[in-house]
């Protein structure tokens, strides 16, 4: 990022990237502190808590649908093409895919949807707050703006993903259904046979877990570029960015630890 | 009703802008140097977000194969698996989510903002093409350098599934590597890299479209960023299906005859 700030010296590069690493990561976690305490202090605003979860929820659900339903016609389509290659025949394909759809394809697309569209819209809105100098007016009222700005947000962003994941998670496995029925040949009774079989109840409490995580990190992500963004127009728009691609970058991360974490539980 | 005649509006404009790009291509194309310009500062900006993207989609693949795989005793075929998928599929579609909000919100940011303090219109004034000095580099740019971020993220993807294969499957790279060629054909190949190359094309496409034609000053520059990676990431999807489809096709036609 601050390629041209930094001299040649590759020592001196390596401190500069450490020292603005630890400083990013140290306010980071403060404003992790601060949520985590702001949410059991007081009461989270209702009307505000309402507003985003109908902005979260409401707002995306075409769009997630939509896209969830395209990946996983795809998802099904390719792993029968793979199964054919290996064991020759592709008897497997609606067990499989079933617990690909379950334990990654619907949380993680939800999740980096949600990212670029709510994770975008909240960090511009908290960015151009900061800029127009709203929250310096919030703090000069007396009112703590993590609790009057971040909590609301966190708290509909995790029921938000986990409600939208479980609908993805719906679409996706009946777009599935409906393509093997008809391209695949295989019947919508042999498909939820194939299912019961591969998939367990614990596949759909953990892929509500890791919309659970995914959906607290969104927000405080968003948030914390927000609060941290540079005056003027263009530092709106690279708060954004960075957000986004943070937030993204966290998500595949995240879900990584916890496949790899949950692998022990099956 | 309202939302359907929404849609095919928006579509024919961006097919519109598109076209116009593409003459102002055919007809005067800007210089080299500019584009160049524009491949380095896209690939410097977003190469370590991708090649972690990559890495850790490809060890997410090879985690979740690697239990359905060993149910079966095909722990052999477990790379091989698990590097077909990532390269046919999950890869290209993963890391280009990860470009759109990338270089797709800061392209359309940096349009926007252009746009929005009238510096666009200040070329138009000074007799030159905006098309031509501002968008065309940026297109030719962004479609190079992320055809190239996304191989490279794939490639990377191998180094991450062969990785995780040692520590979570006790697989070693040799045995990870081997059974890749034998899965991993050269029309799988030529799949993902058309993928990579649709997808290049599209993001191009949306954020320079969106950032051209943004309006309603700062507040519009956050609706248009916010818009291009929402839109973006659907036509990904779309995309997806179709070249999925596509090769499908292709692959019976040729199978056939």
């Amino acid at each position: 990022m601050s390629i041209k700030t930094v001299s040649a010296n590759p020592f001196s590069a390596l401190g500069h990237f450490l020292i603005v690493s630890f400083k990013d990561i140290r306010s980071f976690s403060q404003l992790v502190g601060a949520t985590l305490v702001q949410l059991f202090a007081h009461l989270p605003r209702k009307k505000e808590t309402f507003q985003q979860l109908y902005f979260v929820a409401n707002g995306s659900l075409w769009t997630i649908a939509f896209c969830v339903t395209f990946a996983s016609i795809v998802t099904i389509l390719e792993s029968s093409f793979h199964m054919k290659i290996v064991i020759q025949n592709d008897s497997m394909v609606p067990g499989f895919a079933s617990v690909l759809i379950l334990r990654e394809l619907g949380s993680v697309v939800t999740a980096l949807l949600l990212t670029s569209r709510v994770g975008a819209g909240m960090a511009a809105e908290i960015g151009s707050m900061k800029v127009t100098e709203q929250i310096d007016a919030l703090k000069m009222l007396g009112i703590n703006p993590v609790r009057f700005l971040v909590v609301p947000r966190l708290i509909a962003s995790t029921i938000g993903c986990v409600i939208l994941s479980i609908i993805a998670n719906m679409v996706c496995i009946l777009a599935a259904m409906i393509v093997a029925d008809q391209f695949l040949g295989y019947s919508i009774g042999l498909f939820l046979t194939a299912m019961r079989r591969f998939v367990d109840f614990q596949d759909i409490i953990f892929a509500s877990i890791k919309a659970f995580c995914f959906g607290i990190v969104i927000p405080l992500m968003s948030c914390y570029f927000g609060f941290n963004c540079k005056s003027g127009a263009d530092g709106v728009g690279r708060a954004t960015t960075q957000s986004v691609v943070f937030a993204s970058v966290a998500i595949i991360v995240l879900d990584f630890i916890l496949s790899y974490t949950f692998s022990y539980f099956y | 009703m309202k939302s359907g005649v929404l849609f095919v509006n928006r579509l024919g404009e961006i097919l519109l802008f598109l076209g116009e790009v593409l003459k102002t291509l055919w007809k005067r194309p800007c210089k080299l140097e500019l584009v160049l310009e524009q491949v380095w500062h896209v690939t410097i900006q977003s190469f370590p977000t991708t090649a972690m993207a990559g890495f850790f989609v490809g060890g997410i693949m090879t985690v979740q194969f690697a239990m359905l795989v060993s149910e079966f005793g095909a722990s052999a075929y477990l790379g091989g698996l698990a590097t077909s998928a990532t390269i046919r599929e999950i890869g290209p579609m993963l890391i280009a989510f990860m470009l759109s909000g990338k270089v797709g919100a800061f392209t359309s940011a940096e349009l926007g903002t252009m746009k929005v303090t009238e510096q666009i219109d200040a070329i138009r004034c000074l007799g030159a093409d905006p098309i031509q000095e501002i968008i065309l580099p940026r297109f030719l740019g962004i479609i190079i350098s992320s055809f190239f971020l996304l191989t490279g993220g794939l490639m990377l993807s191998v180094i991450g599934g062969s990785t995780l294969g040692i520590l979570f499957a006790g697989i070693n790279p040799q045995e990870y590597v081997r059974h890749i060629p034998t899965i991993l054909g050269f029309p799988s190949l030529m799949s993902g890299l058309v993928k990579c190359m649709s997808y290049a094309l599209v993001l191009a496409t949306i954020c320079t479209f969106m950032g051209y034609f943004t309006t309603g000053g700062a507040k519009g520059v956050g609706r248009s960023v916010v818009n291009t990676s929402v839109l973006t990431m659907v036509t990904i999807v779309v995309f997806d299906w179709g070249t999925s489809f596509l090769g499908q096709l292709l692959m019976s036609w040729f199978a056939v005859g």
